[in-house]
């Protein structure tokens, strides 16, 4: 059967012993249907590090991945109607933080445990409305996590890399910045200048000259 | 009736066009005006073209529905129409985190609101939502909350808001007049009306589904052209204006492409006829679901055609590489 070329919900895509199912469709009674409107895509299905499901049998030949996009994609920032981080970038998409997504948060609030952030980008995408979200002490980073003071390591207003551990409890998501590239990515001053970083730990004031320590994400 | 003190209101008795003497007086002319069902009892209102989803741009997905007045043969004497029409706005809002004093939920918190507007039917409806709407929002949401995978979309929740911008009659307004009361049967016109314009909405939206869902009414009518004069026929979506005596009606939510209904509310005496009202409900919403998918479909390519033709102009970019590469 050929694949239609897009779909609605609940139209039958081919049968889950051909393909695999991929986001925007679901499965009922062993075949693939579509769950959300729009183009069809059949894509080779990566191939899972060993290391990640070492027990789970592997099929002789991996199935391809019937996914439907959500949204058109990131290809079309040339759009006339793009704004200046992309499509969508005015209205934000519909996009959830999952566990081992990448996220861009602003610090909102510093404590004694923890420090409050709020999610604004999710995987490269800017989300419609920000989430609420925490990075506790211990998830600053890999090393000395017992000495992490978190008001040493972020500022209210820092610019935050890091990864979700948790979807968390009712009001946040817990994220993780321990890993060399999860971090600060921008930082203000106390005199309120944008500053560059220097070593893993500290950032400079180009202005006033003077260090602050952060937890600093290794530049891309 | 509690009434509403922070607003002016417009006066309770409604604003349709004056009536005649000769209206209240001469019965016989009254009910020369009553309208009469001119399509068959399997032929529906055509909703064709006046299905559209994206039209509020604040809103992460939302469509609008208008199903006509039913055309009668008369010619028009008088300035009050026959029947009304109902059109539907669907906006929704979200998917979107919870606020902080909602417990933690694993799957999509939905939650639905139908309001008519003050002038959606003959007599002014008010700002505050009353028990009719409250009731329509509950089983607007059953019938949702059977088609959503919620589990897609953790700590997070949906508004569903409809509004009624023009409600279907529980009767002919005739029957007002010479004192009859409609038995509500307008309701059901409008849940099916909610649930397939809420489906589009939510297909606009990108909320995963496991099919479409789309309404459907059929009524049981007493047909008073037979011989007897008591005589029962089924008639799929019917305009209730246009039957003078109606013995049973159903709106039902029906997923199509499963054969499963999500929704199914029955008013009347249905007597031993149920499964055949239930099956022509049934019927009337595969009629809306045709209507839906060629509007989805429409929608889908609107929103795609930018990225098929950045598709197409990289093809064309590597095609001249390639070209260049080959005389190089």
């Amino acid at each position: 059967m050929a694949l239609p070329t897009v779909a609605l919900p609940g139209q039958l895509l081919g049968p889950a012993t051909k393909y695999a199912p991929g986001p925007g469709t679901h499965i009922h009674d062993s075949n693939i249907y579509a769950s959300i409107a729009g183009p069809v895509t059949s894509a080779p299905t990566p191939t899972p590090k060993p290391s990640t499901n070492p027990s789970t049998s592997k099929p002789t030949k991996p199935l391809p991945l019937l996914s439907i996009s959500r949204k058109p994609s990131s290809s079309s920032a040339f759009a006339p109607d793009a704004g200046i981080l992309g499509i969508n970038s005015g209205g934000g998409s519909n996009i959830l933080p999952e566990v081992d997504s990448e996220v861009l948060a602003r610090v909102t609030r510093l404590g004694q445990r923890f420090a409050t952030v709020e999610i604004l980008v999710v995987g490269g995408e800017v989300t419609r409305e920000g989430f609420q979200g925490v990075v506790r002490r211990e998830d600053v980073r890999g090393t000395e996590k017992d000495k992490v003071k978190v008001e040493e390591v972020f500022r209210v207003g820092d610019l935050v890399r890091g990864v979700v551990i948790s979807l968390g409890d009712q009001s946040n998501y817990y994220i993780s910045t321990a890993q060399n590239e999860y971090g600060v990515v921008m930082a203000t001053s106390a005199a309120g200048n944008q500053m560059y970083p220097i070593s893993w730990k500290e950032f400079r004031d180009p202005k006033t000259g003077k260090n602050e320590t952060r937890k600093v994400a290794k530049p891309l | 009736m509690n009434t509403d003190r922070r607003r002016i209101n417009g006066p309770s008795g409604g604003t349709s066009a004056p009536l005649f003497v000769q209206a209240v007086k001469d019965v016989g002319y009254l009910q020369s005006l009553r309208p009469e069902r001119t399509r068959g009892p399997n032929e529906l209102r055509t909703i064709c073209k006046l299905l559209q989803t994206s039209i509020v741009p604040s809103a992460s997905g939302s469509a609008y529905l208008e199903i006509p007045m039913s055309r009668s043969t008369t010619t028009p004497t008088t300035l009050i129409k026959p029947s009304s029409a109902l059109k539907l706005v669907c906006s929704i809002q979200g998917p979107k985190p919870l606020p902080r004093s909602v417990p933690y939920s694993p799957s999509l918190v939905l939650t639905t609101t139908v309001k008519f507007a003050p002038f959606a039917s003959r007599t002014r409806r008010g700002y505050i939502r009353d028990a009719v709407e409250r009731d329509l929002g509950v089983h607007l949401e059953t019938a949702l909350r059977g088609v959503i995978i919620g589990e897609r979309w953790p700590k997070s929740g949906v508004e569903v808001v409809v509004t009624v911008l023009e409600g279907d009659e529980d009767g002919w307004w005739g029957d007002d007049e010479l004192g009859a009361k409609g038995g509500g049967w307008g309701v059901l016109n409008v849940l099916a009306g909610c649930i397939t314009v809420s489906s589009a909405a939510i297909a606009d939206a990108g909320i995963d589904c496991v099919d479409i869902v789309s309404g459907g009414v059929a009524a049981i009518i007493r047909n008073p052209g037979s011989k007897k004069g008591n005589e029962v026929v089924r008639v799929l979506d019917p305009c209730f204006a246009d039957h003078k005596d109606i013995v049973a009606a159903c709106a039902v939510g029906y997923l199509a492409g499963r054969d499963e209904i999500t929704e199914a509310w029955t008013k009347g005496n249905v007597g031993a006829r149920g499964n055949e009202l239930m099956e022509g409900a049934t019927h009337a919403a595969v009629g809306s679901l045709s209507v839906l998918k060629e509007a989805l479909l429409e929608a889908v390519e609107a929103k795609y055609q930018g990225q098929a033709t950045v598709g197409k102009l990289s093809a064309k970019k590597t095609e001249t590489t390639e070209d260049v590469d080959m005389s190089g």
